[in-house]
């Protein structure tokens, strides 16, 4: 009998642990962010400016991937958290060969009716920061051989230029992403010359080129991922805009916006302050240098004047 | 002379102390990245030799080695892996203190020191083994264990290795996620106790029902952790969103509730087969004697199926509680926390050591669970047959 009265004080005991009650009223605005480096960032910002202006939040940052804070954000569990406008493309599947995806503004725009229209949210301005794919090529065979953009790299690769690619499989297959670059910039990678992983972790790209793991020089990336200078690499610039154009901004359920009408004015010049160089090093602060994500957006924001 | 035929070399030492030195040659003992994300430069123990420390490790492990390859005396083995142990453990604090110049610069332990970590507790735990000591003497034995581990990482000594960098700045969500991480196994523990025990028991009774129960749950054991995850979000997300009563008990389709009911889920079927197996194994005759007796229906299954069954139940709890404590980590991806936070985080950083700082305390939260409920279920065997 001693062992059921300890495993019953046992279960008391944790299961008291998940009573949380929530008072309905003056409730929080619900913050979430997806898991990676950026997500935490940009989920901090809005976090320090809506306390810094009154409005108080609730911390559900980093929470998971796309497809987790997505179903969390229609089914009201979260508020408000930094979402791609390009990602509208897989939202909406009846519009994901649209032109307008590729570009900045016509892209926001399009995202902003259809997801409002459907799931009533509400799109902020955006970052104007485009962190899509694109190719990212060692310094020391990007610059003897006069790299810069896609273009130049396109023309070299023809020419015998030996590039060895580290790739996701779905960049390689997805006719929007290596396929598009290949046909727009007229060159082809040969089998041997691509390295396939899968999953879109661009961490682990950036690093192979950077250890030139099994010859590697050239690296799938996101335009505004921080690892890039660190790790030697320089961009190529997309100079025919092949790619959709991914610019984060704060994605909120209009019944929230309602209660605090004042989230636009406070969230959308700090999103328009951000581009892809200064999200560049914002990111590479917390990747490289293992700063936390708090204390670089809280860095940023005082600098700009945005928070005190 | 010296007889060599009176020594016992045994082939397990030699492995030990053969990987031991081929480590220390042939591997590398630390790594130094000029930042978090960097390659680095690796360094093997023979490059360290400038270091005071280097000498005072390798004389340990030369000590170890020759007490390993000459001796059976257990006690000798003991203090001499030991010793090792803890002078590893301090070497590499006071190594990452010399390099570790500037803040953004990181030492992280290479594979030599794993390698040398694994053989020196492999040999500790052989020798413990060797003594056979009575269940509640291993506890103790343990608890010096995380004593003097605790000892050596609050005295500062490794404060300078990249993963304490990466625990230092988020000291308090590391003690937050800690929590939640066994809140959500012995939560997921308790509830899979309270459903699968009675379970259990009427799928003995019944073996109609047992055939069902069992094949059913070991067929949700084949779901992928992360998919069940993310299948609950919806009917859960849709609970709360009906009834106040459900948000207000930390019901939602996202964070902890997902996860403990998946982790229950995941728990049921070796409780519950567990249970089965216990009670099968209960003699005839004991059951017999017991209806001679007199005893009522429930007065048998409390006072002699359930406690002559009860050390089965209690590996079954072992198994749980060891799988639940792996299992949470994935719970980090639907927002439940828990040490997997830093798992996934670490990854999307290339951070290896941001990975280490959840999945070591992983690690050893499954260790330190094994050993207890090993310790818990042989006490209790070894009672009811003196009984």
């Amino acid at each position: 009998m001693q062992r059921l009265a300890l495993l019953t004080a046992l279960t008391v005991l944790t299961a008291s642990t998940f009573f949380n009650p929530v008072l309905a009223e003056n409730k929080p605005v619900v913050v979430a962010s997806k898991i990676d480096t950026e997500g935490a960032l940009l989920g901090n910002m809005i976090v320090l400016t809506l306390e810094a202006n009154g409005i108080k939040t609730q911390d559900k940052l980093s929470l998971g991937g796309t497809p987790i804070v997505r179903k969390a954000l229609i089914g009201g569990e979260i508020d408000i958290y930094p979402e791609y406008t390009g990602n509208g493309a897989f939202m909406f599947e009846a519009e994901k060969d649209a032109p307008d995806w590729k570009d900045l503004q016509q892209g926001w725009n399009k995202v902003k009716k259809l997801d409002y229209d459907a799931n009533k949210l509400v799109w902020l301005p955006a970052a104007n920061a485009n962190n899509t794919y694109a190719l990212a090529v060692r310094s020391d065979v990007a610059t003897p051989n006069h790299l810069k953009t896609m273009t130049d790299f396109g023309q070299w690769v023809t020419g015998g230029g030996n590039s060895k690619l580290i790739a996701s499989q779905e960049f390689v297959n997805f006719a929007g992403g290596l396929p598009a670059f290949e046909s727009t910039y007229s060159f082809k990678f040969k089998p041997e010359q691509m390295v396939i992983v899968s999953g879109g972790d661009t961490a682990n790209t950036i690093k192979a080129a950077a250890d030139q793991t099994n010859g590697v020089n050239t690296a799938m990336v996101y335009g505004t991922d921080g690892a890039i200078e660190p790790a030697g690499l320089v961009v190529m610039e997309d100079d025919k805009n092949t790619q959709v154009v991914y610019a984060p901004a704060p994605v909120v359920r209009e019944e929230v916006l309602k209660t605090y009408p004042d989230m636009v004015k406070v969230l959308t010049p700090v999103f328009e302050s951000l581009d892809a160089p200064t999200l560049r090093g914002l990111n590479a602060r917390i990747q490289v240098e293992g700063e936390l994500a708090k204390d670089v957006a809280a860095s940023y924001l005082k600098d700009k004047g945005f928070i005190k | 002379m010296i007889r060599w035929s009176s020594f016992r070399l045994d082939r397990v030492s030699l492995l030990l102390v053969l990987i031991a030195g081929l480590s220390v040659v042939y591997a590398a003992f630390v790594t130094i990245k000029p930042n978090r994300i960097a390659k680095g430069e690796s360094k093997y123990l023979v490059e360290l030799l400038d270091q005071p420390s280097t000498w005072v490790l390798l004389g340990c492990l030369v000590v170890w080695a020759v007490v390993h390859l000459l001796s059976t005396r257990v006690r000798w083995r003991l203090l001499s892996a030991n010793v090792a142990l803890w002078v590893l453990l301090i070497s590499i604090g006071v190594i990452a203190t010399t390099f570790a110049t500037k803040p953004i610069v990181r030492v992280t332990p290479s594979s030599a020191f794993w390698l040398l970590f694994g053989v020196l507790s492999l040999s500790i735990t052989d020798s413990w083994v060797r003594l056979k000591l009575k269940p509640w003497y291993r506890l103790v034995v343990l608890g010096f264990y995380l004593l003097v581990g605790g000892g050596v990482l609050w005295s500062g000594v490794l404060d300078d290795l990249a993963i304490m960098r990466e625990f230092y700045a988020r000291e308090a969500k590391f003690w937050q996620e800690a929590l939640r991480h066994l809140q959500l196994t012995l939560g997921a523990l308790s509830v899979a106790l309270l459903i699968g025990l009675p379970l259990g028991v009427w799928s003995f009774q019944v073996p109609a029902l047992r055939q069902i129960v069992l094949q059913t749950l070991s067929l949700v054991q084949t779901i992928p952790s992360i998919a069940l995850f993310g299948l609950l979000m919806a009917p859960l997300g849709w609970l709360a969103a009906q009834s106040t009563g459900a948000q207000a008990l930390g019901i939602s389709g996202i964070g902890a509730a997902p996860a403990l009911v998946a982790l229950v889920i995941y728990n049921l079927l070796p409780i519950v087969a567990n249970t089965v197996i216990g009670l099968e194994g209960v003699a005839p005759a004991v059951r017999d004697a017991a209806k001679g007796m007199g005893l009522t229906r429930a007065q048998r299954l409390w006072q002699v199926d359930i406690p002559l069954a009860f050390p089965v139940i209690l590996t079954g709890v072992r198994i749980v509680l060891v799988q639940g404590i792996g299992l949470v980590t994935v719970a980090a991806l639907i927002g439940g926390g828990g040490f997997g936070t830093f798992v996934f985080q670490g990854l999307g950083q290339t951070s290896t050591d941001l990975v280490l700082l959840g999945a070591l305390p992983i690690v050893g939260l499954a260790w330190v669970a094994a050993v207890i409920l090993d310790a818990l279920a042989e006490s209790l065997t070894v009672t009811e047959q003196a009984a």
